[in-house]
């Protein structure tokens, strides 16, 4: 195996208290990996057990193979970019990235020297003299970035680094950790409860829920083929209906909301008949018409809210007791009325069964 | 409503400024006894100030006190208030109490106490009796002072520095200190202050041989009403007001010739 960091078995309790159950986790090197999952649900504490901040009560973790037990934080080579920031804030930008390199008794002027390098390659040449305050928020979280950088780290962690910035800021530090982190080809953990942040930079997400791994799978692997009700139902919009499977050879399933069902989205766990599942389908799957649509799926709903984005439009809706949402593109939007009737229609690729 | 706000307190201020409006000018005063105001104006007294061994030994005895003051009581309270702020402990809100205890017991009480308990220990009448009661009496300023600064200090730094290499040592050497350096220089000008200024103990302990300036300028002014007090008190006032405006004024300064911030 060539897992870099390595995680066996990690559990940590506070008190009576569990924050981690039991955490297996294998990160190749170079890999970008999410950490995503509600607060408190143990993303945060892994990452500080990584960090030496917290002491895991159980388990191990290496790596390189080389186990990380008996280091201190400062011995670990882990640069981390904190939540806000956590700049010096006596220190100009350029004495803040060069800090790391001064505690490696790199000498002044070749770290000065490296730490301006490291502001250039992070987009904020020029700045090298500010103090942090003279720095705008997202300029700071460049800084951060270098600083954990420039002793080139076996690891980088960031903690829900994009958090304080507004929603423009927010897309362009995503586009430009994702570019520098695949420059420096360096292992990056990446923490956020942020469920876009996490699809559109990671190579893998970790989907945390209550001190336990859920699922661990590439981005469009969790969101089509999610492991559990509860990535289904954390990870995008989704309509999570109760059948039973009928014919397990054929993927029929009976539900009492949308009758029978062939289910034939690709990847899905083995089935048995009689199994009780959850079957999983994307509202952006769905399409509504007046009458029902020839070659697909039908059933009926009565509109109750419409929330428009511009572009596209969720109609929400209910088919006897269960909500069903579905997402229109914007233009269509216009002709449907809260209170109208009609039928929501789908195919069977676009049903995925979950285990209950 | 604002208008009336605003002379209200534009009057509150004259009131309390109103000592000093008219100290300063007594003190350049060519009158024989503190008179205001005054008859004409000279330099009179600052020089009898500067040349009377009499008004210079207790000052320089008051500078000594103050200052040994600030060395013991900084190193007292620098640790002490780490550890409250930062830990916890059994007794930890009893030991906070203890802290602020001398600022709730009145003055008086202390000094009869001083005056009875170093008595037993002849700390009466020396210069390290004055010292030590005057760093009990310093206590609940500077920390009060300090550990406002060090709650505000944001501990992630400390987390962030270890990540980047630093032992706990270089941490504190190297980001703790230098931040916590504005809120250290200013407990520490406070508890000179506190020293400096104290008169009720240093009246029932200082005695002849350790006889600080405003235990000498009461004698004074019971005796004779000398006008060197108000040379004193304007002294004090401007070393003060210096103190407390450095920082301000550097600033300024720097603003001014665009030279770099300090590293």
């Amino acid at each position: 195996m060539s897992a870099y960091l390595r995680l066996a078995g990690v559990n940590k309790t506070f008190g009576s208290f569990t924050a981690l159950g039991h955490i297996d986790l294998e990160v190749e090197k170079g890999e970008f990996v999410t950490f995503l999952g509600p607060s408190g649900s143990g993303k945060t504490t892994t990452l500080m057990v990584i960090a030496g901040f917290e002491q895991a009560t159980k388990g191990e973790i290496t790596v390189a193979d080389q186990s990380l037990a008996h280091l201190a934080p400062q011995e670990r080579n882990i640069g981390i970019v904190f939540q806000n920031y956590a700049l010096f804030p006596h220190k100009t930008a350029a004495e803040n990235v060069y800090f790391p390199l001064q505690m490696r008794k790199v000498g002044k002027k070749e770290g000065m020297k490296k730490a301006e390098e490291m502001l250039e390659l992070v987009g904020l040449a020029g700045f090298a003299h500010r103090l942090p305050k003279e720095l705008s928020g997202g300029q700071q979280q460049r800084v951060a970035l270098a600083r954990a950088l420039v002793f080139e780290p076996d690891l980088l962690l960031l903690d829900e680094p994009l958090g304080a910035l507004d929603k423009n800021l927010r897309e362009q530090m995503q586009i430009e950790i994702k570019r520098i982190q695949k420059r420096l080809g360096v292992t990056t953990i990446f923490v956020t409860h942020d469920q876009t942040e996490a699809m559109s930079m990671s190579d893998r997400i970790v989907v945390f829920s209550n001190g336990a791994i859920e699922q661990a799978a590439a981005p469009l692997d969790i969101y089509h083929r999610p492991a559990t009700r509860f990535v289904a139902d954390f990870i995008g919009e989704s309509n999570l209906l109760e059948a039973t499977i009928t014919d397990a050879a054929s993927g029929k399933a009976q539900s009492p909301v949308l009758g029978e069902v062939t289910c034939g989205a690709e990847g899905m766990p083995p089935l048995t008949d009689g199994q009780a599942v959850t079957l999983l389908i994307r509202p952006e799957h769905l399409k509504l018409s007046r009458e029902p649509k020839e070659g697909r799926q039908n059933a009926q709903m009565v509109i109750e809210t419409i929330v428009n984005y511009g572009d596209n439009a969720v109609v929400i809706g209910h088919a006897g007791d269960q909500q069903i949402r579905v997402r229109v593109p914007g233009a269509d939007v216009v002709i449907l009325k809260e209170g109208d009737s009609c039928h929501f229609s789908w195919t069977a690729d676009a049903v995925f069964v979950l285990d209950k | 409503m604002n208008t009336l706000m605003r002379w209200i307190g534009i009057a509150v201020v004259i009131f309390i400024a109103a000592p000093l409006v008219i100290v300063v000018p007594m003190s350049f005063s060519t009158a024989a006894s503190l008179q205001f105001p005054p008859p004409g104006y000279s330099w009179g007294y600052y020089q009898q100030f500067f040349s009377d061994p009499s008004w210079l030994r207790p000052a320089w005895n008051s500078i000594y006190i103050a200052t040994m003051n600030t060395l013991l009581t900084m190193a007292l309270v620098v640790p002490a208030t780490f550890a409250l702020v930062r830990h916890k402990f059994w007794g930890k809100s009893f030991a906070n109490l203890m802290m602020m205890m001398p600022m709730a017991v009145p003055h008086i009480v202390m000094a009869v106490g001083y005056y009875s308990y170093f008595g037993e220990l002849k700390l009466v009448h020396s210069k390290l009796g004055v010292i030590l009661a005057h760093s009990c009496l310093s206590v609940p300023i500077t920390f009060l002072v300090l550990s406002a600064n060090l709650k505000g200090f944001d501990l992630t730094l400390e987390r962030a520095a270890r990540s980047l290499g630093a032992t706990p040592g270089q941490v504190f050497r190297h980001i703790t200190l230098p931040i916590l350096k504005p809120g250290l220089a200013i407990s520490a000008l406070f508890a000179f202050i506190q020293s400096f200024d104290e008169t009720v103990v240093a009246i029932f302990i200082s005695g002849r041989n350790a006889e600080t300036l405003p235990r000498k300028m009461f004698d004074s002014i019971r005796e004779e009403a000398d006008p060197v007090i108000a040379v004193i008190s304007t002294l004090l006032f401007a070393i003060v007001f210096i103190g407390l405006l450095t920082p301000s004024l550097i600033k300024l300064v720097r603003r001014m010739t665009g030279s770099p911030q300090p590293k």
